[in-house]
C-alpha cells in the first residue's frame, strides 16, 4: 500500500514537511456462532434451505434470525420451516469494483435477491450463475447449484453472513422458464 | 462453549489523515529528531502541541512551536506487564506521562526501562529515537535517563 | 422542567461470552421493560440507543439493533455512539419538549468477540495516543498511580472496593463476577498493569439495559411506583490524559452540581466504578460521605456490559428505590478514558 509517511534516514534528512499520517487499523473478531444459525448451516450441509416463518407478520426469514423484527416475537424451532431451493430474482445490481482497499474483484459482477418459490424466504446478495451481468433481469427464474455433499463446507458461515448460503450453494442458474412479471411478487420484496 | 463454532471475522481500514498547521510540524519534528511543544496564550508550553488551548478554546499562534525535552520527568507510570501487538514495544514496558523539559503539561509515551524496578514517579527519561523515522508518534520511546 | 419518571427497565444478564447475537439478546430485554412499564410498544413516542459499532465490528450495528425494538410502522429514534445513559439523556431532552409521553432509551454491547484492549485505542487522539496502544487499563493505572502517590488511597483500599463489590454482587443475577473474597489474597496476587492487579479491572460483558421514562401524568397513569429524575447532568473534560488532573474529576464534580446531588441527602450511589481507584476520586467529587452506601449491586467491577454500564447504574438506583432500600439516589456513568466525561443523575421515589 502506498503510504504518506515515507522513512527517512537520520535526524533532519527530512526535505519535505510531514503533512500526512497513516494509520492502518486492523481488528479481529472470533464470535460464537449463534444456535440458530448452527441449525442453519447444519441443514445446508445436507442440502437444505431453512428458514423461519412468523405467523404474526407472515414473513419468512432466511436464514433464520430467532426472531421477527416487524411483528416484535420471538422465533423458536417451532417456527423452523424448509424452504425451496428455486426462486425468481426481485431485485440485482451490477458492481463494477473501484479497487479500493480489500477489492478483490476486478471484474463486473452481479448480486442479485432471490425470493425462493413455495413458502418463501428472500436470500440476498447472490451469485447468478452461467450468463453474463447484463443479462441478468428482474423476474428471471433461477435455480441454487448446489457443491456435491463432499466437498460442502460452512465453517464461514457466521452470525454476520446475511444470506451467505457460500460453502454449499455455489449460486443460482437461470431455469429457462417464463419470466414471472413483477406484480407477482412486489408484496413479498422485504 | 469451548466446542461451539466461532467465526472470524476482520476489519481494516487504511486511514490517511491530514496534519494540520501544528500537528504536522509536531511530526516533521520527530522524523526530524526533534520534539516540540506549542506556547499557548497563557504562556505555558503544551506538549503534545494542539492547535487550540485546551482551556479556554481560543486558537493557538501556530508559528509559536518551541523545542521541548528530549528529557523530561516522569509524572506517573503503569507498568505494562503483558504487551497487546497495539502497544509500541514487543517486550514489557511503561506508559508514562512524561512532562518534558520546558514544557508545562505531560506527554503520554511508553518508557522502554527493562524492569519494573527501574521506574519511579519523579525519575527523568529521555527520548531514544529510531534511526528509521516517518513522522509518527512512535518514531520514539523514552528510556530512563543514564542508560537502561 | 417537566417532571420525568422511570416506569420501566430490565437488564440482561452479564454474560462472559454470550451465545446469542446483540439484537437476539438485546429482544427480551426490550420486550421486558416494555412490559414491566406497563405499556404497548407502540405507546412508545422516541427511541434512543447506545452502543459502539467497533465494538461489534459492523458498520451500522447500531441500524440491526433497532430490530429488538420494532421500526415497523416506522419510529422516531436516534443513536449515540455512546454509553445508553448519554441515550436517556437525549430521550429524557425529547420528553422535555413536552410533545410525547413515553420514550425508550436503551445499550447494548457484545464485547467478547473483539478485543477491547485493541479497541478502545481507537477513541483516543488518532495522532498521539491511538499509534501507541493507549487502552483503557494502562490509562487507568496511570491515573491510579497518581492517585496513590497523592496518599489519598492505598493498593489496600482499592482491593477493599473489589471485595465489598464482589460481596454486594452476590445474589444479583445481572452480575458476572461475585462471591467473599479475602483483600489479602487479592494483594498476593500480581499486577496486571501495575498498579492495577486483576481485581482493580473490570470483566468486560456482553450485555444490555433498557429504560423507559415517561412525563408526569402518564408515569401516574401507568406505574404504582415511578422513580423521579430530579436532576440530570453531563460534563466533559480536556482529552489528553497529561493535560489535566487525573486525580481529580470536575467534570464529575460539575455534572452533580448540574444535577443536584447536594440538594438532598443521598441513600446510594450507583457509580461506574470500572476501576477500583476511581470510587474514591467519584465520591470525593461528588460529595458522598461515608453514609453513602456505593454500589450495593456489586457495580460495574462484578457486571460491566460496555454501553450499557452507565444505564445499568440508573436501573440499579431504579430498582433500590422501588425496593425501599432508597429514597434518594445518584447514579453515574462515563465515558472516554479515564473518566473523561461524566454524566449523573438524581433519582427519587413518589413521595406522595
Amino acid at each position: 500500500m502506498a503510504g504518506a509517511n515515507e522513512p527517512v534516514e537520520g535526524a533532519g534528512a527530512g526535505e519535505q514537511p510531514v503533512v500526512m499520517m497513516d494509520y492502518f487499523m486492523h481488528l479481529e473478531y472470533h464470535e460464537v456462532v449463534c444456535p440458530i444459525v448452527r441449525r442453519y448451516a447444519a441443514s445446508l450441509m445436507e442440502g437444505k434451505i431453512l428458514g423461519q416463518f412468523s405467523p404474526k407478520s407472515g414473513l419468512v426469514y432466511v436464514p433464520p434470525r430467532s426472531y421477527c423484527p416487524v411483528s416484535c416475537e420471538w422465533l423458536g424451532e417451532d417456527n423452523l420451516i424448509e424452504l425451496e431451493d428455486r426462486g425468481v430474482i426481485t431485485a440485482f445490481t451490477i458492481v463494477t469494483p473501484v479497487q479500493y482497499y480489500g477489492q478483490e474483484e476486478t471484474e463486473p459482477f452481479a448480486k442479485a435477491s432471490v425470493l425462493l418459490d413455495g413458502p418463501g424466504g428472500m436470500l440476498s446478495l447472490q451469485d447468478i450463475l452461467e450468463i453474463p451481468p447484463d443479462e441478468v433481469r428482474i423476474g428471471m427464474k433461477v435455480e441454487a447449484v448446489w457443491l456435491p455433499e463432499s466437498e460442502r463446507n460452512t465453517d464461514e458461515i457466521g452470525n454476520r453472513s446475511w444470506g451467505s448460503a457460500a460453502g454449499a450453494i455455489v449460486g443460482w442458474r437461470p431455469t429457462g422458464e417464463p419470466d414471472l412479471p413483477a406484480e407477482t411478487f412486489t408484496d413479498k420484496v422485504y | 462453549m469451548a466446542d461451539l463454532p466461532i467465526s472470524t471475522h476482520v476489519i481494516e481500514f487504511p486511514y490517511t489523515r491530514t496534519l494540520g498547521p501544528v500537528l504536522g510540524p509536531f511530526l516533521t519534528g520527530l522524523r526530524d529528531g526533534q520534539i516540540y511543544g506549542i506556547r499557548s496564550n497563557d504562556g505555558r508550553v503544551l506538549a503534545p502541541p494542539t492547535e487550540w488551548d485546551p482551556l479556554t478554546g481560543e486558537p493557538l499562534d501556530t508559528s509559536a512551536l518551541v523545542p521541548v525535552g528530549p528529557g523530561g520527568v516522569v509524572e506517573t507510570w503503569a507498568w505494562v506487564n503483558h504487551p497487546t501487538s497495539k502497544h509500541p514495544l514487543d517486550q514489557p514496558f511503561a506508559f508514562a506521562l512524561i512532562k518534558l523539559d520546558g514544557a508545562d503539561t505531560a506527554l503520554m509515551h511508553a518508557v522502554d526501562a527493562g524492569s519494573m524496578d527501574a521506574m519511579s514517579t519523579g525519575m527523568r527519561v529521555t527520548a531514544r529515537f529510531k534511526d528509521e523515522r516517518v513522522g509518527v508518534i512512535t518514531d520514539l520511546v523514552f528510556v530512563p535517563e543514564g542508560g537502561a | 422542567m417537566n417532571d420525568i419518571a422511570i416506569v420501566g427497565y430490565a437488564q440482561s444478564p452479564s454474560w462472559e461470552r454470550a451465545e446469542l447475537t446483540e439484537v437476539q439478546f438485546l429482544f427480551p430485554v426490550i420486550a421486558d421493560a416494555i412490559a414491566a412499564a406497563n405499556i404497548d410498544r407502540r405507546d412508545i413516542g422516541f427511541t434512543c440507543a447506545g452502543s459502539c459499532d467497533y465494538l461489534s465490528g459492523q458498520t451500522f450495528a447500531f441500524v440491526s439493533n433497532l430490530e429488538a425494538v420494532g421500526a415497523w410502522p416506522p419510529i422516531s429514534e436516534s443513536h449515540v455512539e455512546m454509553d445508553g445513559a448519554w441515550a436517556m439523556y437525549e430521550a429524557w431532552i425529547a420528553l422535555q419538549h413536552g410533545d410525547i409521553d413515553v420514550a425508550l432509551a436503551f445499550g447494548s454491547g457484545k464485547s467478547s468477540p473483539g478485543d477491547p484492549a485493541h479497541i478502545y485505542p481507537l477513541q483516543m487522539d488518532p495522532y498521539t495516543l491511538t499509534p501507541l496502544g493507549a487502552d483503557p487499563a494502562s490509562l487507568a493505572a496511570l491515573q491510579a498511580r497518581a492517585l496513590l502517590d497523592s496518599g489519598r488511597i492505598t493498593e489496600r483500599e482499592m482491593a477493599e472496593v473489589a471485595a465489598r463489590n464482589r460481596k454486594d454482587a452476590i445474589g444479583n443475577p445481572h452480575a458476572q463476577v461475585s462471591g467473599e473474597v479475602d483483600v489479602d489474597a487479592l494483594l498476593a496476587t500480581p499486577y496486571v498493569t501495575a498498579p492495577m492487579r486483576a481485581h482493580d479491572l473490570p470483566p468486560y460483558s456482553d450485555g444490555a439495559c433498557a429504560v423507559i421514562m415517561a412525563t408526569a401524568d402518564k408515569a401516574r397513569e401507568i406505574c404504582e411506583n415511578p422513580v423521579w429524575i430530579r436532576g440530570i447532568d453531563h460534563r466533559i473534560e480536556i482529552h489528553q490524559p497529561g493535560m489535566r488532573d487525573l486525580r481529580e474529576s470536575p467534570s464529575t464534580a460539575a455534572a452533580g452540581h448540574g444535577a443536584g446531588v447536594g440538594d438532598g441527602p443521598v441513600d446510594i450511589a450507583e457509580l461506574s466504578v470500572a476501576y477500583t481507584h476511581q470510587e474514591k476520586i467519584l465520591t470525593d467529587a461528588l460529595g458522598l460521605g461515608d453514609g453513602v452506601k456505593i454500589n450495593p449491586s456489586g457495580g460495574p467491577l462484578t457486571a460491566n456490559p460496555m454501553m450499557a454500564t452507565g444505564l445499568s447504574r440508573i436501573a440499579e438506583a431504579a430498582r433500590a428505590i422501588q425496593r425501599g432500600d432508597a429514597k434518594r439516589a445518584v447514579a453515574h456513568a462515563t465515558s472516554g478514558q479515564p473518566l473523561q466525561q461524566n454524566l449523573v443523575c438524581v433519582l427519587e421515589g413518589d413521595l406522595r
